[in-house]
């Protein structure tokens, strides 16, 4: 741990854009989405230029998997050819039963082959990781798209309280890997050298009571290859 | 569900969050601990927290929905949750 770590809030921007909003007690959305307007204030310096009004939010469901989700998307004043900055918040909710292939990310693959110039995967539990690719995403030459873990309280049955934890945890057990790819290059940004097993992930959280050790293992494993072929292409610089 | 975004980007201002039950908790910071590290302020949702003259931190009530998160994140456990009165 370096020395800055310590005094890490300091070296973020104090201004506010969001003062007073309905979203639950706890909610990592509305963490995740101040700071993702902090960044943007410290790239533009320009407090005007984001205005609520110039954002769209476009809400689709994703019918196979039945999540809802919310993208931000933010048409970059500062490229000439109409480039957008895609936020994806998401926050897991489905309406069938959870499983396996809502908790491993496909949509950074996604973006990737579909000709994203940036495309990366954020949390709220490591801001300035966040803020960091954010400020790249904005200045990427191309379409970005940033992948944002938010933890839910409400849905996902947990205290309030543990929400920045239980982003943290799922970086930490590798189920929600902190990656970034520019331009086809991988680069894994936050590797956690002592990674927990995905039981510490599981067992906190409510919506996993029906869960049986048998489908912790298959996540684990799926988990474990996962991450060892983001390696390879990480390694590889492909 | 909390339609966050929903509310955020189709109004103007975003209408100040109204509880139906009044706040349970509050933070409260212990000077004695606290670092000054703003590690409360960086993790908080609502954005109620900010940096008072004399460096330390403290919670606007009206903004604060007690949900506890700058209690845990908080690294020398300066930061207790009290009982509204």
């Amino acid at each position: 741990m370096d020395k800055y770590s310590l005094y890490a809030g300091q070296f973020l921007p104090f201004a506010e854009y969001i003062r007073g909003h309905n979203a639950c007690k706890g909610s990592g959305t509305a963490l995740a989405f101040r700071h993702v307007y902090k960044a943007l204030d410290m790239t533009l310096k320009n407090k005007t230029m984001i205005a609520w009004e110039k954002c769209t939010v476009e809400q689709s469901h994703l019918s196979s998997a039945g999540i809802q989700p919310h993208v931000l998307c933010i048409p970059k004043s500062n490229d000439k050819n109409g480039n957008m900055l895609h936020v994806y918040f998401d926050a897991e909710k489905t309406d069938k039963k959870i499983d396996a292939g809502v908790l491993i990310k496909r949509m950074p693959a996604v973006a990737e082959a579909s000709g994203y110039a940036y495309v990366a995967t954020a949390a709220p539990s490591h801001p300035f990781d966040l803020v960091d690719k954010i400020k790249s995403a904005w200045d990427a030459d191309g379409h970005a798209f940033i992948h944002m873990l938010c933890p839910c309280p409400e849905t996902w049955g947990f205290d309030p309280e543990n929400t920045v934890r239980m982003a943290r945890i799922a970086v930490e057990t590798r189920i929600f890997p902190l990656y970034e790819i520019a331009h086809g290059y991988y680069q894994i940004t936050v590797d956690e050298p002592n990674t927990r097993p995905v039981q510490d992930y599981t067992k906190r959280q409510e919506r996993f009571a029906k869960w049986k050790a048998k489908n912790v293992n298959a996540l684990q494993e799926q988990v474990n290859i996962n991450f060892k072929s983001l390696k390879s292409k990480a390694s590889k610089g492909v | 569900m909390c339609d966050l975004l929903d509310t955020l980007l189709k109004a103007e201002k975003a209408p100040l969050h109204q509880p139906e039950t009044k706040l349970e908790l509050e933070p409260v910071w212990d000077k004695d601990l606290c670092a000054r590290c703003a590690l409360c302020y960086v993790y908080c949702p609502d954005a109620a927290i900010s940096r008072q003259e004399d460096g330390y931190f403290s919670a606007d009530t009206e903004l604060c929905k007690g949900c506890g998160i700058c209690h845990r994140e908080c690294w020398f456990g300066a930061i207790s949750m009290q009982e509204v009165d």
